[in-house]
């Protein structure tokens, strides 16, 4: 890992142990190792699993010195995390197969017959990604008729529309390299990184705005070493290591005071395109498991 | 023979290199119980196995009644078979174990009575319901017999029937056997090791060697006048000395003096021979053959006395306290056969 | 006599270890922040989805029984029976999907059979088709799986049972006019009931508990373990809880019914036991008909294992829609070696299930002993006991050794080992008491009890009899025993992801790692290593 080889470089006296799991497998873990917390740092992972994990008080409050630096939706409650990256979700496709010119440039886009069986995406009971996009969808039915009903009716067309729900990622991308289908929706980083090891994918931003994930870093209440975390969280947000995770890992700043020019091409191409939803992130949080469940119970067909 | 209701003839069966049973031929009558006796690995088994059907002779035929039953797999050769280890189904009970032949005959009625007539033929009367592990083995010995015999089989094949019974069993399911056996009035082939065991059941008896049929013959003939050296000594107690032939009936033996012999086959003077004496047919004598006595065996009345000679023992028998242990003694012959002798 | 209190300990352990924690799970799905309420039982029992899952596990479950029987028995008799060129090697062969690990094994099947898979893609091509033939998805695809790698349980049981079937058996029935199908079903099926049915519960708690094949398979098909899974992910911790339960009591239920069947008229054969010589095919047609269709089916059960070697050469993202691999590299062996961050996985798992089979063999040699020797009441009891983990499913033991260690209450036997060492190594010795117990105290059995006290009338104390004799004549049900349960714990999955730290991280879960990072080639050069290991301990351990 990245971070973790360069924050040992530079701290030398820390051991940085990663475990790399699925943002829900971590908030699942935290919760269950509440009674002897094993992890010092929670690090990447949707903000609204990371306000879950507060109203839970899994969390420890730490404002870290750049805390001013990023927007005030990357500030979590009490000050217990905050958002170090962004990260938007897009339409993705492989790029043998579809286009920029031709790829749905929308969300409604992907309802549309031609990509009828060709749809493949993370199942969502296993994806933060697909929660949020489909609680941005849900959001949007509120917003114009007040009720959840349009949202599921959205959803059920989608339904319609997926080829399979796969559990696991590297299944998703195994499937979308082998054709099995051509369009995702999936988050950019991503997409970024397997590009740039050659795999055969692209992706377009939707026009009428996306979900800007809050990708977020927290201490976890009771870590053993609360100095060194401390010092990794300060590390995380610093102009050093967020221009660092920009260059090497696709990663979208939350620092909104970095000069534009030291951005990286394909960042400065994603923050002149993006057109970031305006999200109820806590109604999210309240209601997502509910959707989900109703989703599960009602929409899937598959 | 005509009259032969089993007749086996030039039979052959090889494992690999090593001939199990050669070109062995028998008959048996109608209702006669034959033994098949020899050591363990004389083919006796095979013998029985090709009989029954388990094993396919490489040359060789079985006939039954005239009628070449060679090709027939076991299931339609109509022998009944009853194994060393009785091999009774565990998971049935003892009347469907029985009963177990029966499938297809007759009507239930037909076959519920057969069941009862087998188990009384058997003596085990109500036993139908019982579950195998709770017999006796002699129960089970009798069961297996039972179960042989309720699908009427042309010819009842028996593996050493006796040889898993408490000593003290034997004598009577002998005798219990025997009995039923002659009530079925079956065609019998039985395999046993133990002399006794062969002249007790047997009509006739064929000792085999190696795979080779060495003598078949009533007890008598085989104990009076064996053919071979194997069955001198292998039927009946015996003492071997070695010698050689001096003419007109007499062999000198090696220790230095000359015995009368019945001479079984073709021994001219000048040949090697081998000397078989039976324990009844030597007694001590004030001259003869010289040697010390070294052990008694007391079995009763009379003891066996085994006396080391000059070149080997010999057993006699004699009065319990005709000589001690340690006695010097010289022996003398009333009847000794003589063999060619066979290098080891 | 000092006996009692030692069968008394070990029952506490036994229930200790396991019972107790699954009681607690039970005892959540009826216990509220306000006192005991049948609240998330109601909800449970009202939620049709839930039925689904119940119905689902429970029918994939006999399904799998059923097929895994159907392909496993007459291959056990082909291979016990008859003798044909190669009868040996395929013979061996053919208990290899037993050492397909479960995660990569099914990505192998992906790979294999999956709709952009090698066999689909050979498929399409040659009749032209320009969609997939089949989709590899919902109950055919968990059954197809299933059947694959349950199929050994059948096999090696049936095969194990044949052996002991005594040769005179069968000729018995022959020689009384029996023929060969009715001599099968009176005789030798009969005979062979224990086994089966030990293969049957051993298949059925398997597929019950089965957690990878419809993870990755299932799509909309619901079962229990994973609507576990996806409620605990959904953090329905309760529904999670209910969903345990009503699992492990479908399970125990299985249990129950199968164990009665194994031991319903307990058969005690008569006999010497030498089981009937291997008919040799004789005739050219039907000798080289049986060797082919043997080798041919020998391909086909070593496919998978040979698409993941395949899949572990291929270099990142290249492997597209080309029929077979464009490149291939040893790189992700490289990976995998050379960095000590990777390594540490497999050195985790090692010591890992090497600590737990040597716990469940001292525990199974415990119970064994106990239950061998003793006339007394608690015999019945450890003998359950001992084979209760079978029935619960990885999940639910994952998660009520979770629940149960999660707290410090010292006076209610909890302590806190959720996040340490110990937690994982714990599970492992859970899931192989019963896999070491049955071989062990099938050996006992056999064992000759006045061996044990003509030691003891020799001077010999309970530690040496059994060190100097017990041991050693248990030696092939202990390596037996022992190296099904190490392969067994080796490539555990299910407890590995509820359970695991960053100090006992095992092969399992870096492979799911790598597969996070869409690194398929180094999941199945993991997947390779952990085959090849459970293949060579399987050798050591069937070595007779």
């Amino acid at each position: 890992m990245l971070a973790e080889t360069t924050f040992e470089a530079a701290n030398p006296d820390v051991d940085v142990r990663w475990l790399d799991m699925g943002s829900q497998d971590a908030l699942d873990r935290i919760r269950s190792e509440r009674a002897n917390p094993q992890a010092d740092v929670w690090f990447g992972g949707p903000s609204t699993l990371f306000r879950r994990a507060a109203a839970d008080s899994l969390l420890d409050a730490y404002r870290p010195s750049w805390a001013a630096a990023v927007p005030a939706r990357a500030h979590g409650p009490d000050d217990l995390y905050f958002a170090a990256f962004e990260t938007p979700v897009v339409i993705a496709f492989n790029s043998d197969v579809v286009s920029r010119e031709t790829a749905p440039s929308d969300w409604d886009e992907v309802l549309e017959p031609r990509w009828t069986n060709q749809v493949i995406i993370r199942d969502p009971l296993a994806s933060g990604t697909m929660r949020t996009i489909f609680g941005m969808v849900i959001e949007r039915g509120l917003a114009a008729t007040g009720d959840t009903a349009w949202g599921f009716d959205w959803l059920r067309r989608l339904d319609g529309q997926t080829r399979e729900y796969v559990f696991n990622p590297a299944l998703l991308h195994q499937k979308l390299l082998r054709q099995e289908g051509s369009v995702t929706l999936w988050d950019l980083p991503d997409i970024l990184v397997e590009q740039d090891k050659g795999s055969p994918f692209d992706f377009v931003l939707p026009s009428s705005g996306t979900p800007v994930i809050e990708d977020a870093i927290a201490i976890v209440r009771g870590a053993r070493h609360p100095e060194v975390a401390r010092r990794f969280v300060e590390w995380v947000g610093s102009p050093e290591a967020q221009l660092l995770a920009a260059r090497e890992a696709f990663r979208l700043p939350a620092r909104g005071d970095l000069p534009l020019d030291s951005l990286p091409d394909w960042a400065r191409e994603v923050k002149a395109g993006l057109v970031v939803e305006d999200m109820d992130w806590e109604l999210l949080s309240e209601q997502g498991a509910g959707w989900m469940t109703y989703w599960d119970r009602n929409v899937r067909s598959r | 023979m005509s009259d032969a209701f089993l007749e086996v003839s030039h039979l052959t069966k090889r494992f690999g290199d090593h001939v199990a049973v050669g070109d062995l031929s028998l008959s048996v009558p109608r209702g006669a119980v034959l033994a098949l006796l020899g050591p363990s690995g004389s083919g006796k088994t095979t013998t029985l196995r090709l009989l029954a059907g388990f094993e396919r002779p490489d040359t060789g035929t079985i006939a039954v009644e005239g009628r070449d039953v060679t090709a027939l797999p076991p299931v339609q050769r109509r022998f009944g078979m009853v194994f060393q280890h009785y091999a009774l189904f565990p998971h049935l009970t003892v009347g469907e174990n029985v009963a177990f032949g029966l499938a297809g005959q007759g009507t239930r009625a037909d076959r519920d009575a057969r069941v009862t007539e087998m188990l009384s033929l058997v003596d085990l009367d109500g036993f139908g319901g019982r579950q195998v592990g709770e017999l006796s083995g002699g129960q089970q010995q009798r069961i297996a017999v039972a179960r042989a015999l309720a699908p009427e089989p042309r010819v009842l094949l028996l593996d050493e029937p006796l040889s898993n019974l408490d000593p003290s069993l034997r004598e009577r399911t002998r005798l219990e056997m025997r009995a039923a056996l002659d009530r079925v009035g079956i065609t019998t082939v039985f395999v046993t090791h133990e002399q006794e065991e062969a002249f007790a059941l047997g009509d006739s008896v064929a000792v085999l060697n190696h795979g080779r049929l060495e003598q078949v013959g009533t007890p008598p003939e085989l104990y009076e006048h064996p053919r071979t050296l194997f069955v001198a000594t292998f039927v009946g107690r015996a003492s071997v000395l070695g010698g050689v032939v001096t003419g007109d009936g007499r062999v000198r033996i090696d220790a230095g003096v000359e015995w009368p012999v019945d001479a079984s086959q073709e021994l001219a003077a000048g040949d090697r021979a081998s000397l078989v004496v039976r324990p009844e047919a030597v007694r001590f004598a004030e001259a003869g053959l010289a040697g010390i006595v070294t052990e008694r065996r007391y079995t009763g009345a009379r003891a066996l006395f085994t006396v080391s000679v000059s070149g080997g023992r010999v057993e006699i028998e004699a009065p319990a306290h005709a000589v001690s242990v340690g006695d010097p003694v010289h022996l003398d012959v009333e009847r000794a056969l003589a063999f060619p002798e066979v290098k080891e | 006599m000092t006996r009692r209190p030692r069968g008394s300990l070990l029952v506490l352990l036994l229930v200790w270890l396991f019972v107790y924690p699954v009681l607690l799970v039970v005892l959540d799905s009826v216990r509220g922040p306000d006192g005991w309420t049948l609240e998330y039982v109601a909800a449970f029992l009202r939620e049709p989805r839930e039925w689904e899952a119940l119905w689902g596990s429970l029918w994939i479950s006999v399904a799998s029984v059923a097929l895994a029987g159907v392909i496993g028995v007459p291959l056990a008799i082909v291979f016990e029976r008859l003798d044909f060129p190669g009868r040996r090697v395929l013979g061996a062969l053919v208990a290899l999907p037993a050492v397909l690990p479960p995660l990569v094994g099914v990505i192998a099947f992906l790979f294999l059979y999956g709709e952009s898979g090698f066999v689909a893609r050979v498929l399409s091509e040659l009749l032209g088709l320009d969609e997939a033939p089949w989709r590899l998805r919902g109950a055919g695809a968990i059954l197809l799986v299933h059947a694959y790698s349950m199929y050994v349980y059948f096999y090696l049981f049936t095969r194990a049972g044949l052996a002991k079937v005594d040769a005179s058996m069968i000729e018995a029935a022959h020689s009384l006019g029996s023929g060969t199908w009715r001599t099968f079903r009176r005789v030798t099926l009969p005979l062979l009931r224990p086994q089966l049915a030990a293969a049957a519960l051993l298949t059925f708690m398997t597929a019950l508990g089965s957690f990878s094949a419809p993870y990755i398979f299932g799509g909309g098909f619901r079962v229990m373990t994973t609507q576990i899974v996806a409620s605990k992910l959904n953090g329905d911790i309760r529904m999670a809880v209910v969903e345990a339960s009503a699992l492990a009591l479908v399970a125990l239920m299985g249990l129950f019914l199968l164990r009665r069947q194994a031991e319903a008229r307990s058969v005690v054969a008569v006999g010497k036991g030498t089981p009937p010589a291997a008919r040799v095919l004789a005739q050219p047609i039907a000798r080289w008909g049986a060797t082919g269709l043997g080798w041919a089916f020998g391909i086909l059960l070593l496919l998978p294992h040979a698409t993941l070697v395949v899949v572990s050469l291929v270099p990142l993202g290249t492997w597209t829609t080309q029929l077979v691999p464009p490149a291939y590299t040893l790189a992700n062996y490289g990976t995998l070696l050379t960095e000590p961050e990777r390594l540490r996985p497999l050195v985790n798992s090692l010591w890992m299930a090497t600590v737990a089979t040597v716990g469940a063999i001292a525990v199974a040699l415990w119970a064994g002993r106990l239950v061998v020797q003793r006339r007394a009441t608690l015999r019945g009891l450890i003998e359950t006991l001992v084979s209760v983990p079978w029935a619960i499913p990885g999940t639910v033991l994952a998660i009520a050794l979770a629940t149960a260690f999660s707290m410090r209450a010292p006076w209610v036997a909890r302590w806190v080992l959720v996040g340490t060492v110990v937690i994982l190594p714990l599970a492992y010795l859970v899931r192989n008491i019963p896999i070491a117990a049955g071989s062990i105290l099938a050996g006992l059995r056999q064992l000759d009890p006045s061996l044990d006290e003509a030691a003891s009338s020799l001077g010999a104390g309970r530690w040496r009899t059994l060190r100097a004799v017990t041991l050693p004549l248990l030696r092939p049900a202990l390596l037996a025993g022992g190296a099904l349960a190490f392969a067994t714990a080796l490539g555990d999955f299910v407890t590995s992801i509820v359970l695991y730290t960053y100090e006992t991280r095992p092969i399992s879960i870096e492979i799911l790692s790598s597969l996070r990072a869409f690194d398929i080639g180094t999941a199945a050069a993991y997947g390779v290593v952990l085959m090849l290991i459970s293949a060579g301990v399987m050798l050591v351990g069937t070595r007779r």
